[in-house]
């Protein structure tokens, strides 16, 4: 079969985006046994949900065109950890968002969200340089917030050049300011 | 024994062919076309060309976990999604649940599986590569396995029969390593393929050329007469095509066997045993398990062919004991299950590409480039390893999920992913494996399914020599990606078993002599001729090409001499 993945695998492995999903399909070579479902144990309080709210928004604001919120990618985020991350994922998420609990972010003003967020992305990549099965909270966050955005109806129509149906491949030269295609 | 003399007539037929899959239908197609009354059986639900692919039009937002693998389809699927992208909901539910499917891994086997009409034809790759003359000649020189009972010549002319029907785009290049075949127009290579192709040729006398792919550049009356348009450039082939633009045994061979209205299909119907008949002495049916029901019929033929793809249609000979076959069918030789190949994948390497900063595409191309096999190939030999690997890859830019790896938030972040990131590319060996009795899959002697069945137990793993070849196919992607100039270069080598390739073949393989072989050279069970494998089970070696044109060639061959013989009453 393809080949028509390596596509798909040039992005996985450019945009560095292999979670869990992926990962557990690699765990599987590794341990070749069936792996254990977890799906029960992940919720989040009205609070936690608020700060991922504010944490997507803050990835992906609404500017001229819609933001995080506007396109639903809190309740997507919760979702997919829902169904698609098991319990070891959810613990490192847990992490994150309870560490931004304890700093109080949402009584934080814009600046100081700003720089927690800041503070959050120098500590992952320090913390990516130890290889795990689990990502910290900032990267599958914003994983998640990305995925919701650009492949929500809103977010794509407004952020790219939306063609179903191409119909034709042609090598061509890209314009000024042109935006990607999406498919 | 109790006869019902009018259900014997009702449930009897010129040919059976056991799988729905690329060579089932292509050997349904073949013999209804030549007149034959076939019944194809598919262990696996019906699906309907266009109105089953229920994915195929959905747009990206209405994918709910938008491609990724959910907990429950990893615990259904857990084979399958081993496999990159098969456990997302594009194409998930047209694999096989492994957990009502399951088998027994001795040693590791990556299988994947995708029991439904059309079977994996539906989700190949469609990669559609000649053997060459020297992937047929290899084992009796270098005394591996056995000697192949054919040469590339036997095969050349059906190899022109497949791919007209089939449609193949593709650029003949006049190479030996790589035969040209009858192709419709190339697709484009991209720029820094274009650039990466010109410094491989004048640093290495490398070619490289776009791939040879089961896609429909220019529609020809042989295809258009059964529904099927051009490609789209949508690169959602695996979700099944609406407008039939690639190959598959739904999109082609089927209708065009359904034309002749000599074809029977019997869906949900596992075959469980081949009947032998000891007074006659030869095959004459099969013992058929409804999925649902658990009903056993029986259905005759004067011939059979075995489809069921490598390691089912070995399973099913090995299940099928007689006083003639007590080690099952066609098993004298006790190679039945042995010889278990497949082709290495995912090991390459990655690399950015500065420049080409102006160059753009429109469409998405659902093909890649290849560099053909140079290993051990004209002046070149390698100490550490026998036979080669080719390559398969591309370039593309990068898109929004740039972003996640990279630093930043916020609105000129998000703006920035709007528009086209650096160049990148990629690119992936596929190698030679080497057959090896020992690599084997066979019968649990005591789990069966659900439905009475034994499981299949897989029994085999990667060799020194597959290993040596591994360590090459990462070196040399490496190397090439620098000489080309391009930055970062990063190789990957994940960790697989065999399986993974999804080019499973060889356990029943062909040969000349019945000591050592299951088939003869016309794809002929030894001691019972009226059966035909024509599946990967036949091969007696893997090349390191994509193998399905080959399968299908020798598919059509093995019908035109089944046919022929049936004419003079040899069968």
């Amino acid at each position: 079969m393809n080949r028509r993945e390596v596509i798909k695998s040039v992005a996985l492995m450019f945009g560095g985006t292999l979670s869990a999903p992926t990962l557990m399909a690699m765990n599987h070579w590794e341990q070749a046994t069936t792996p254990t479902t977890n799906a029960a144990a992940f919720s989040l309080t009205a609070t936690q949900q608020k700060i991922i709210a504010e944490v997507a928004e803050m990835i992906i604001p609404r500017t001229n065109t819609a933001g995080a919120k506007d396109v639903g990618v809190p309740a997507f985020v919760e979702m997919m950890l829902k169904d698609c991350y098991s319990q070891p994922d959810h613990q490192r998420f847990m992490e994150g968002v309870t560490s931004l609990e304890q700093l109080k972010f949402l009584e934080l003003n814009e600046a100081e969200r700003r720089g927690a967020l800041k503070m959050m992305e120098q500590q992952t990549k320090e913390q990516m340089k130890t290889p795990s099965k689990t990502v910290p909270f900032w990267r599958l966050m914003k994983e998640l917030t990305l995925l919701g955005y650009f492949t929500s109806e809103a977010g794509i129509k407004a952020s790219f050049e939306y063609v179903q149906i191409p119909g034709k491949l042609e090598n061509i030269k890209l314009k000024t300011n042109q935006k990607s295609y999406a498919y | 024994m109790y006869l019902n003399i009018k259900a014997t007539k009702e449930n009897t037929f010129d040919a059976i062919v056991v799988g729905s899959g690329m060579t089932g239908g292509f050997a349904a197609k073949e013999l209804t076309e030549k007149g034959m009354k076939v019944l194809m059986i598919e262990r696996g639900k019906e699906i309907k060309h266009v109105q089953d692919y229920d994915t195929a039009m959905k747009q990206p937002w209405e994918i709910e976990h938008r491609g990724k693998t959910t907990l429950v389809s990893a615990e259904e699927r857990w084979a399958n999604s081993r496999f990159w992208g098969l456990g997302s909901e594009e194409v998930v539910n047209h694999l096989t649940n492994d957990k009502e499917n399951p088998y027994v891994e001795k040693r590791p086997f990556d299988w994947i599986r995708a029991y439904h009409t059309g079977g994996k034809s539906m989700h190949w790759g469609r990669q559609s590569y000649r053997w060459n003359k020297q992937d047929f000649e290899a084992n009796a020189k270098e005394g591996i396995g056995i000697d192949w009972p054919i040469r590339y010549e036997d095969l050349e002319p059906w190899y022109t029969h497949v791919e007209k029907f089939v449609g193949v785009s593709g650029q003949k290049e006049g190479l030996d390593v790589l035969p040209d075949g009858h192709f419709l127009p190339p697709m484009p290579l991209f720029a820094p393929e274009a650039y990466f192709k010109k410094v491989m040729f004048d640093k290495f006398n490398r070619p490289v050329t776009v791939g040879r792919v089961a896609n429909l550049t220019q529609t020809q009356a042989i295809h258009t007469e059964l529904g099927r348009a051009s490609c789209q450039y949508r690169n959602k082939c695996a979700r099944g095509c609406p407008y039939g633009g690639y190959y598959s045994s739904l999109s082609g061979a089927i209708p065009a066997a359904m034309r002749t209205k000599r074809l029977t299909m019997l869906h949900d119907s596992i075959v469980a045993e081949i009947i032998y008949d000891d007074q006659k002495n030869k095959a004459v049916g099969v013992r058929v398990i409804n999925q649902h029901n658990n009903l056993v019929t029986d259905y005759f033929s004067k011939i059979i062919f075995l489809n069921a793809g490598s390691i089912n249609t070995a399973a099913l000979m090995l299940n099928s004991k007689s006083s003639r076959f007590p080690n099952g069918f066609g098993n004298d030789s006790d190679q039945v299950g042995r010889n278990l190949m497949d082709h290495q994948l995912g090991a390459g390497a990655t690399a950015s590409i500065e420049g080409f900063e102006d160059d753009y595409v429109y469409g998405q191309r659902p093909n890649a480039l290849y560099i053909p096999r140079f290993r051990n190939w004209g002046n070149d030999k390698q100490t550490a390893y026998l036979r080669g690997f080719g390559y398969q890859g591309g370039a593309s830019r990068e898109g929004w999920n740039r972003g996640v790896a990279a630093d930043g938030f916020g609105g000129d972040f998000k703006e920035n992913l709007t528009k086209p990131g650096a160049w990148a590319i990629s690119i992936g060996g596929f190698g030679e494996v080497l057959p090896d009795p020992n690599n084997r899959m066979y019968l649990d002697p005591d789990k069966k399914d659900k439905w009475g069945v034994p499981l299949i137990v897989f029994d085999a793993a990667f060799s020194d020599n597959d290993r040596a070849i591994r360590k090459d196919i990462v070196a040399s992607a490496v190397e090439m990606l620098e000489t080309a100039g391009f930055k970062n270069v990063t190789p990957y080598d994940r960790p697989t078993h065999l399986g993974l390739g999804i080019h499973d073949m060889g356990t029943a393989r062909m040969g000349r002599d019945p000591k050592t072989s299951v088939l003869n050279s016309f794809n002929q069970v030894h001691d019972s001729k009226n059966v035909f494998v024509t599946d990967g089970a036949a091969m007696a070696s893997a090349s390191c090409v994509n193998p399905s044109i080959t399968y299908m060639a020798l598919t059509a061959r093995a019908v035109d001499h089944a046919v022929k013989s049936l004419k003079k009453r040899e069968l």
